[in-house]
């Protein structure tokens, strides 16, 4: 750094030198902000949806401006430094000011914050449009994203005729403006997917509406941005956009009936342990008992948010625990995450396969939960709760137990 | 006037006509209350005083002790940022760390520090011998110092607040923050509160009326305009912020509902309360240092500030806009878009008064003199680092814009470039403008400018690549972030990450060596003269450091920048009028201690302050633990206050040792206070 070595060889303060290391400064500056990291995930310089690009097109504007108004100042900074350094001058004249002057430069950032405002407050109407044939519940909770289709929306020509819910990732139909309505089960949470809009607020007892539309088929992931406590940074999440045949084949997965496991198998005794264990609070659709009863979670029993995922369809999920931890490999998510358009909603709906299933999150998850995610479920520590967890605690599983889940759980999807 | 001088014989109430009662109450005879603490040597005479100056620099060595204390925390904070997915800090204990970082640097450093300046300065600059009132004024500063060893005890008392410093509900509600941390945070803040509250009182109060004569209102100096303003600003958001912790107090420890849903309440409640009271007090950070600044700038560049006028009335602007912006801090939160559009509008609006102060310090370097002194680079400093952080600003005033960039480093790099570059560096202009004042010392300009690059190269490093951290997605208040998502290339965010904890380091190094320059300075450091800086403005004229009574006599003010006016004369030359130095400072003071005033009275110390200002951390140990506790803090508030108001406003004769001499009060005179 140029500036740096300037600084040390001239340390000690030599009046000259001020000027030259204002002006290095400005170019420092300016090269500092040229050096973008390439491709990153969530840069909201690169929208890939029409609402997101209204907001960049103003943000550019923004920036180009300040930018302007910014070198204008340090130049005249520097020019003055450099110019009207101590060389011995007399003392100047006692002036006072020029009001003319003066007028003049409070009207001008005045016209030039006019232009700026009116296309933003525009834009402000613009994005609270709530025409959208397409409405998903978006609810936050201590710490993970819970969405619920509306039964009778429609997206993209694709009818949604049973509710579902799901979890992490939100799938919508490309190039389809849809109405997420957010809200949350405890403490304030804030949906922000950078590549497709801003962000809003999930405010336990109100409903905020966010419209999200993406060009192209991909996934767009995005950030819990609300300080929301312990686990504030591992809620995450992604929206995925498939084709509207895509989307189709997606709905009619999700809603398929549940297929119970091969008698005897891993996976059958898994199911037992799925019950015995977790279907307290985490929900599989249609799962019946032994006796022929629906098994229902009632996870406001044992949560303080009220909610568990449900995991009916997780391996059609690549990520799990508030899309934090990954379910396939690093090389099947690069692949994943950088698919062409074209080919990203067949490899998106293949789930999770056996090749790309990757178990090590999964297994030390269950093992101990809290220790790979802070969820003060310390069961020493819950009287403020009244007993209840903030996450999922530690289940004290055997080995063997975790093999079964295991293999139950890779057949949901 | 503060400082009422009178016979020895006439009554000690003012107004009460000497036919009347002359009978003085002695403090032995009243109650039999202590002899005053009248020592002016050890320990006792900075416990016990009421001295603005002395005040102003216990609040500054405080202050100074807190900034280190929220520099670490700062330090923490980057070494976990310095990698993704790093296990430094614990997410628990980094959420404590950014909380308490925030907290403390704002209400325990740049508030008291501005708070320090404001103390010992302003009385000096409008050419008083004291504040207007005395005793408040010292119990001002013994409840910031409790209010914030009290906040910070929590610590060691399981654990810091974790909620952020805006600590929006419900997360701070006991059911999401099960530990004492707020509680502290609460109560500390309430403390720290009625410190502001007092202080800004007592300082509106002693700019109106304890001005020296001729000292009209667009005479007054431009640090003292500022502080004017901040006061008032204070005066009024501290209410409210009071009001909203005393709501979060009572849901916390008594089961009140004001912010919880299931009982009908809205969260958002909350956040109008904080934001309402957040936003002025970021004018509250920024305005003394600009005032500072104003000072500074004039003072090197030879020549009076340009557009005094404009940059006065745009700091009252700041001001009166500053009230009208707070919910764009809640862009995201869903307010609807009418209110969105309004104070999008809003904030546009107060770029333009800020934009003035830009082009108005850039217009007074114009055509100067221009002496490079750390304190002039400090401020030149302030002028281009704020002015990033005002640009920056702009980009999300802006709602829509705003969304995408609320809550991401982008915000981060923003106000730290506000802070930092604007509010902090003002102070260390502050520090080196008016340190040989305070403790008659230079410091080292060697050392100080290493000190400014340091940091001014350090401010860039840090904050710098926050801007392209947030702009490509990376959210604040994030224990780890992920390598997943960090782009590719070399300037990945990786690697800006790891070049914002280098900077970090490196402002950390430039103000280790101020702490050594004072520490060397003040071994062997050469002695100051009175006017080091051929400065402008009357705190100058005066003794370096100076006398506990400030002036000699009071001075009579003609004009704006008096004390230059009396040094410099425009005299006639063959090549026309040329201004020329006629009088040395230590000549103009000359000629003002030949007439000095023949009784001069102070403000006499006092125990009270300190005891009162104690009360209130025992109390709020009690809310926390026991009540019990709180009975006991409540006593020794009632104890004080009757000694406060019990004792004489003046110390007796028989106050000292051994007695003075007369017969009655006559050593010393009260304040009105």
């Amino acid at each position: 750094m140029e500036q740096s070595k300037n600084m040390v060889s001239r340390a000690g303060g030599h009046r000259s030198s001020a000027s030259r290391r204002y002006v290095g400064l400005a170019v420092g500056v300016g090269v500092l902000l040229a050096g973008c990291a390439k491709n990153a995930p969530q840069d909201t310089f690169q929208p890939a949806g029409s609402n997101a690009r209204k907001i960049d097109g103003l943000q550019r504007e923004l920036f180009y401006i300040s930018g302007v108004v910014g070198l204008i100042v340090f130049a005249a900074v520097g020019y003055a430094v450099w110019k009207f350094k101590d060389r011995g001058q007399d003392i100047p004249e006692q002036t006072h000011g020029n009001p003319k002057l003066e007028i003049m430069l409070t009207i001008l950032p005045a016209i030039i914050l006019a232009v700026v405002a009116v296309p933003s407050v525009a834009a402000v109407f613009e994005l609270d449009k709530k025409d959208n044939d397409c409405v998903i519940n978006v609810t936050g909770q201590q710490w993970w994203w819970e969405y619920d289709y509306v039964q009778g929306s429609t997206c993209g020509g694709v009818e949604i005729t049973k509710s579902i819910v799901t979890s992490g990732e939100l799938v919508i139909p490309a190039d389809v403006d849809v109405l997420l309505r957010i809200t949350s089960r405890d403490v304030i949470h804030s949906y922000w997917i950078p590549k497709l809009n801003g962000k809003r607020d999930a405010v336990p007892g109100r409903l905020h509406t966010l419209r999200m539309q993406a060009d192209q088929p991909g996934l767009y992931t995005g950030q819990c941005t609300e300080f929301c406590g312990l686990s504030h940074a591992r809620m995450r999440q992604a929206a995925v956009a498939l084709t509207t045949a895509d989307f189709q084949t997606w709905v009619t997965n999700q809603t398929a009936d549940y297929v119970a496991p091969e008698a005897g198998t891993l996976a059958a005794a898994g199911e037992g342990t799925f019950q015995a264990q977790c279907s307290k609070c985490h929900q599989v659709n249609d799962l019946v008992d032994g006796n022929g009863v629906p098994v229902l979670a009632a996870p406001d029993l044992y949560v303080v948010s009220g909610a568990a995922p449900n995991l009916t369809n997780l391996m059609t999920r690549t990520a799990f625990a508030g899309w934090t931890f990954d379910l396939i490999t690093e090389e099947c998510r690069d692949k994943l995450w950088n698919a062409k358009p074209e080919e990203f909603g067949a490899l998106y709906l293949q789930g999770v396969t056996p090749e790309c299933f990757d178990e090590a999150a999964l297994r030390t998850w269950l093992r101990n939960a809290p220790a790979m995610k802070p969820m003060y479920a310390d069961p020493a520590k819950l009287a403020a709760t009244g007993g209840k967890t903030r996450g999922m605690p530690n289940l004290n599983l055997t080995e063997d137990q975790i093999d079964e889940l295991i293999a139950y759980l890779l057949e949901r999807k | 006037m503060a400082i009422i001088e009178r016979p020895a014989d006439a009554p000690a109430v003012i107004g009460e006509s000497p036919a009347q009662t002359p009978a003085l109450v002695t403090p032995t005879a009243a109650m039999g209350v202590f002899k005053r603490p009248v020592s002016t040597t050890g320990w006792k005479s900075w416990v016990f005083t009421v001295d603005h100056k002395k005040l102003g620099i216990m609040y500054g060595a405080v202050a100074l002790f807190f900034f280190l204390v929220g520099g670490v925390e700062a330090l923490l904070i980057r070494l976990q940022l310095a990698a993704p997915d790093n296990t430094v800090l614990s997410a628990d204990l980094y959420n404590q760390m950014f909380t308490m970082h925030a907290t403390t640097m704002v209400f325990l450093f740049v508030m008291p520090m501005a708070a320090a300046f404001a103390n010992y300065f302003l009385p000096l600059q409008i050419g008083a011998r004291d504040v207007a009132f005395p005793r408040i004024n010292a119990v001002g500063f013994w409840l910031f110092l409790f209010g914030g060893l009290f906040l910070n005890s929590a610590w060691f008392l399981g654990g810091a607040a974790d909620g952020g410093w805006f600590m929006y509900s419900p997360n701070s509600s006991p059911l999401f923050s099960p530990s004492h941390g707020i509680d502290f945070w609460v109560l500390g803040l309430q403390i720290t509160g009625i410190a502001s509250l007092v202080g800004a009182i007592n300082l509106i109060t002693t700019i109106i009326n304890m001005r020296a004569p001729g000292m009209s209102l667009m005479r007054m100096p431009v640090f003292t305009w500022m502080q004017l303003v901040v006061q008032f600003l204070l005066l009024f958001a501290m209410p409210v912020i009071t009001v909203a912790l005393f709501l979060l107090s009572f849901q916390r420890n008594f089961g009140a509902a004001f912010f919880d849903v299931d009982k009908g309440a809205d969260p958002l409640l909350w956040q109008h309360l904080f934001w309402i009271f957040g936003h002025p007090e970021v004018y509250i950070i920024i305005l003394p240092s600009f005032g500072i600044i104003s000072e500074v700038l004039p003072t090197f560049a030879r020549k009076p500030l340009f557009g005094y006028k404009f940059v006065v009335f745009s700091g009252a602007a700041i001001g009166f806009v500053g009230w009208g912006v707070w919910a764009h801090h809640m862009f995201a939160s869903g307010l609807g878009p009418v209110s969105v559009a309004v104070f999008s509008a809003a904030t546009m609006l107060i770029a333009i008064p800020t934009g003035v102060k830009i082009c108005n310090w850039t217009l007074t370097l114009w055509g100067g003199k221009l002496w490079f002194t750390t304190a002039m680079n400090f401020a030149i400093g302030v002028i281009v680092l704020f002015t990033i952080g005002g640009l920056s600003g702009v980009t999300h005033a802006s709602a829509p814009a705003d969304t995408q960039q609320t809550d991401t480093y982008h915000i981060v790099a923003h106000f730290h470039y506000v802070i930092v570059g604007g509010a902090v560096m003002g102070l260390f202009s502050g520090f080196y403008y008016w340190w040989p004042k305070m403790f008659g010392k230079m410091l080292s300009e060697r050392l100080g400018k290493w000190n400014f690059w340091l940091m001014f190269f350090g401010v860039n490093l840090t904050f710098a690549p926050m801007h392209i951290l947030g702009m490509q997605g990376q959210p604040r208040r994030m224990v780890v972030w992920p390598s997943k998502l960090t782009g590719e290339g070399f300037f990945n965010l990786g690697f800006w990450n790891k070049v914002s904890t280098l900077g970090s380091f490196t402002i950390a190094l430039g103000v280790l060596l101020f702490v050594i320059n004072i520490i060397v300075t003040t071994k062997k450091g050469a002695k100051a003269p009175l006017d080091p800086w051929d400065a402008r403005t009357l705190e100058w004229m005066t003794a370096s450091p100076p006398k506990e009574h400030n002036f000699d006599s009071i001075p009579t003010v003609h004009a704006l920048d008096e004390f230059f006016h009396r040094k410099y004369e425009e005299v006639d030359t063959d090549a026309g009028p040329r201004l020329v130095k006629v009088k040395t400072g230590e000549e103009v003071l000359a000629i003002e201690e030949a007439a000095a005033d023949a009784h001069i009275h102070l403000p006499s110390p006092s125990y009270w302050p300190i005891v009162l200002a104690l009360a209130f951390p025992v109390i709020a140990y009690g809310v926390i633990f026991n009540l019990m506790i709180s009975v006991v803090g409540a006593a020794i508030l009632v104890l004080a206050l009757f000694g406060w108001v019990l004792e004489p406003s003046v110390a007796d004769d028989t106050d000292y040792d051994p007695p003075a001499e007369g017969n009655g009060p006559t050593k010393e005179l009260a304040s009105i206070g």
